[in-house]
């Protein structure tokens, strides 16, 4: 039995799942309001994903000849939906079901106290991990630009959760708008290929003839259009600020969407879009570029964050800028060099980040569950009442913060080796690389600044912090055991490297395989390694002095030259602030200006054709004077004229 | 047999006479009999050109459509009397006239 023919079933469990929920009448909701079918739905969902995973893993795929059905006919355009299996849908396809299952059986005991809203939250989070699989599945643009808008329409009604709050109402509305200037990006990426190619299925646009008929030029604009819609969904630097925002959510949304998965969607479309975007490298110098600003602009905003869900957002928004970053990089490398490594370590990066990241938002509920806030200046001391949450968000901490051997180490700098041997080929990739190793420094200070600020030191305010339900802490255990193990998912088998590579081998002829023992020996010879992990110590110790160790005087961010970058920074770099002063100015200076025209000029024009009409008709309805004698003999006047007209003066023109 | 001009001069003699009557009358009675001759013309147009096509085509014999339709027309003509006495019998009770002069509300 081919379980990957079968893969179609793992949107379709989820989806059941949210009809069930839904649809059927209250009291069969069960435990926890539909919470019973949603575990069964995603566990389902889980099961089929493993089965898939298990077949890639023995180098089955199923792509170009893949099942597929018509679904529109438009001339000579035909649309189909189809399903394709790589290694990176393989990846994306684990990230979801695990994540996902563990989210929604943490869900059980989060949100536990919501009573029967909780009937909502669960549809919605089924019909979010359903349309996100088949996101992941889609074998055309089209397809994945489908549930690309519905993961985005799950975002804003998750975000929204609460909507009887202001904050989170405009949250939702927030993000909902700004990722559609990424979409509206990403169509007219697809419409363009639309135009010269004819299809949009990966099997036609990814062989290598295809691309032929493209002018350069257009290529370039398409490929930069599509990462526009990366731009939107995954948060990268200019339109980021949605992100933090959404925090407004409830922290498991936050935990499966807005950091494990749908911002997920946007380095996944860059991956998928690879053999397009290597022909290009204007485009990916542009992507590498957009990276590696946003991860540390984003890094920056998290050093003075107080929030702690606002720290795990920027925190999130930075390393999907490293993800982007060694994907653009990476690009350089499989052109110049034949070598898979920037695509696999971005790759890489990717699900390590999606299982610590996970990870630390779920201990972040866990904390908020027991404290009640949000604001890490209220908390403090909570180690010796949380001792599981601690634990897992310290191992958390450590993995993103890049402490060998835990995740984040490998595939951090996987990434920025990457980077460091694109800069052989285009200087700016050097100045990237120092982004990166300054983000990497960053990351490692925000996490143990949050860490050390929530868990250590003397209780701030008043509450009885408690350890959350088992429900909550056996899924961060998971998490937790995920993202110390994940990492060596580069050593297993032939390595993760070798396996990834699977995905682009086409766009690498002959490409030399590294084997586990080259790759482990590479890391460890690297000065550079050295140097990122004593900047993550460096970052972890300077956390230590200033918020755990007594006697630091913080009163130097008050004033000065720090003072300015710490309000700066308060501020979120004033990059909100200048959104809202261009809504409220700059944009709303122009809606006055067409609004004047649209008064005085196009309605001006409409009711000045109505006042015409009006006048007209006065004049006109005089002929009707109800004397039916009169009307006749106008019939017979007009009869005659005809006649006239038809023996006369037709014969007479020679018509 | 009687050449078909003279039948229609007789016709158009009858409309002109019917079309006359229509746009000078005042007693809409008058008026109404008045259309009953323009159709009664058209009737006679209809059964003078049904007889002259047999004529004209003698290979063909005779066809009657012509005739039918005259005798269609008569029968409208008749359903048409009736509802346009009754329309003038409650013109009548609702304003005590029937000159059509008079009767000239549906205006502006």
């Amino acid at each position: 039995m081919n379980w990957l023919e079968l893969a179609w079933l793992i949107p379709v469990a989820p989806f059941a799942a949210f009809l069930l929920i839904a649809l059927m009448p209250k009291r069969t909701l069960g435990w926890e309001d539909g919470c019973g079918y949603a575990i069964a739905g995603a566990g389902t969902a889980l099961a089929l994903s493993a089965l898939v995973i298990w077949e890639v893993i023995n180098g089955n795929t199923l792509t170009v000849d893949s099942p597929r059905f018509t679904w529109l006919i438009i001339g000579d355009t035909t649309v189909t939906f189809g399903i394709w299996i790589d290694q990176l849908t393989a990846l994306m396809l684990l990230v979801v079901s695990v994540v996902g299952t563990l989210v929604v059986v943490y869900s059980a005991g989060y949100m536990h106290h919501e009573g029967p809203t909780r009937r909502r939250y669960y549809a919605e989070i089924m019909l979010f991990i359903s349309v996100m699989y088949g996101l992941v599945l889609a074998d055309n643009y089209l397809e994945m630009f489908v549930f690309w808008e519905l993961v985005g329409l799950c975002s804003y009604l998750l975000i929204g959760f609460w909507y009887e709050r202001p904050t989170a109402a405009s949250a939702a509305k927030r993000a909902f708008i700004v990722t559609r200037v990424g979409d509206i990006m990403f169509m007219a990426g697809i419409i363009i290929l639309l135009k010269y190619v004819g299809n949009l299925d990966f099997a036609t646009l990814f062989e290598g003839g295809a691309t032929a008929h493209i002018p350069s030029n257009m290529l370039t604009l398409s490929t930069a259009l599509i990462f526009g819609g990366a731009i939107g969904k995954s948060a990268q630097f200019p339109l980021h600020e949605w992100l933090p925002d959404a925090m407004e959510g409830p922290t498991t949304v936050s935990a499966l969407i807005h950091a494990a998965t749908m911002v997920k969607a946007g380095v996944y479309l860059v991956a998928r879009s690879y053999p397009l975007l290597v022909q290009s490298p204007e485009s990916l110098l542009f992507v590498a570029i957009i990276g590696g600003v946003t991860a540390i602009v984003a890094a920056s905003c998290a050093l003075a964050a107080n929030d702690i869900k606002r720290v795990l957002a920027y925190s999130t928004i930075s390393q999907l800028g490293y993800m982007i970053l060694g994907l653009g990089a990476g690009g350089y490398l499989v052109f110049e060099l034949h070598n898979t490594s920037g695509y696999t370590a971005a790759t890489f990066h990717l699900m390590n980040h999606a299982f610590f990241k996970a990870l630390l938002f779920l201990c972040a509920g866990s904390v908020i569950h027991a404290v009640g806030t949000n604001d890490m200046r209220l908390m403090g001391g909570l180690r010796k009442k949380m001792k599981i949450t601690s634990m897992t968000m310290l191992i958390g901490a450590l993995a993103i913060a890049g402490v060998p051997p835990l995740s984040g180490f490998w595939s951090k700098d996987e990434v920025l080796a990457a980077v460091w041997h694109a800069g052989e080929f285009d200087w700016a990739f050097t100045v990237l690389w120092a982004l990166g190793i300054a983000t990497a420094f960053m990351t490692a200070f925000y996490m143990f600044r949050m860490w050390f600020m929530t868990f250590a030191g003397e209780q701030r305010s008043e509450f009885h912090a408690h350890e959350s339900p088992k429900t909550m802490t056996v899924p961060l255990m998971i998490l937790a055991g995920l993202a110390i193990v994940s990492g060596f998912a580069l050593f297993i088998g032939d390595g993760f490297k070798v396996f990834m590579g699977g995905a682009i081998e086409g766009l690498v002829p002959g490409a030399h395989h590294e084997s586990v023992v080259d790759v482990a020996v590479e890391i460890f010879t690297d000065p550079l390694t050295y140097v990122s992990l004593v900047l993550a110590v460096a970052g972890i110790v300077l956390a230590y002095r200033m918020y755990y160790m007594p006697g630091f005087d913080r009163s130097v961010f008050a004033r000065g030259v720090p003072g300015t970058v710490q309000k700066a920074l308060e501020n979120r770099w004033y990059i909100s602030k200048f959104y809202d002063d261009f809504a409220y100015k700059v944009w709303y200076g122009f809606s006055l200006l067409t609004d004047l025209f649209d008064r005085y000029v196009i309605d001006g024009m409409v009711n000045g054709f109505a006042y015409l009409a009006v006048r007209w008709s006065a004049i006109i309805r005089k002929g009707q004077s109800g004397n039916v004698q009169r009307y006749t003999s106008l019939i017979v006047v007009g009869i005659i004229v005809l006649l006239l007209f038809m023996l006369y003066v037709v014969p007479w023109g020679g018509w | 047999m009687i050449p078909i001009e003279y039948w229609l001069i007789f016709s158009s003699l009858l409309l002109a006479i019917g079309a006359y009557g229509v746009l000078t009358r005042k007693n809409a009675i008058v008026v109404l009999m008045c259309i009953e001759i323009m159709l009664n013309a058209a009737n006679i147009n209809l059964v003078a050109f049904s007889s002259y096509y047999s004529t004209l085509h003698p290979a063909f014999g005779t066809d009657a459509s012509g005739q039918v339709f005259a005798l269609f027309s008569i029968a409208i003509a008749a359903a048409e009397v009736a509802v346009g006495l009754a329309i003038l019998l409650s013109v009548y009770r609702r304003y005590q006239t029937i000159d059509v002069d008079k009767i000239n509300i549906m205006r502006w």
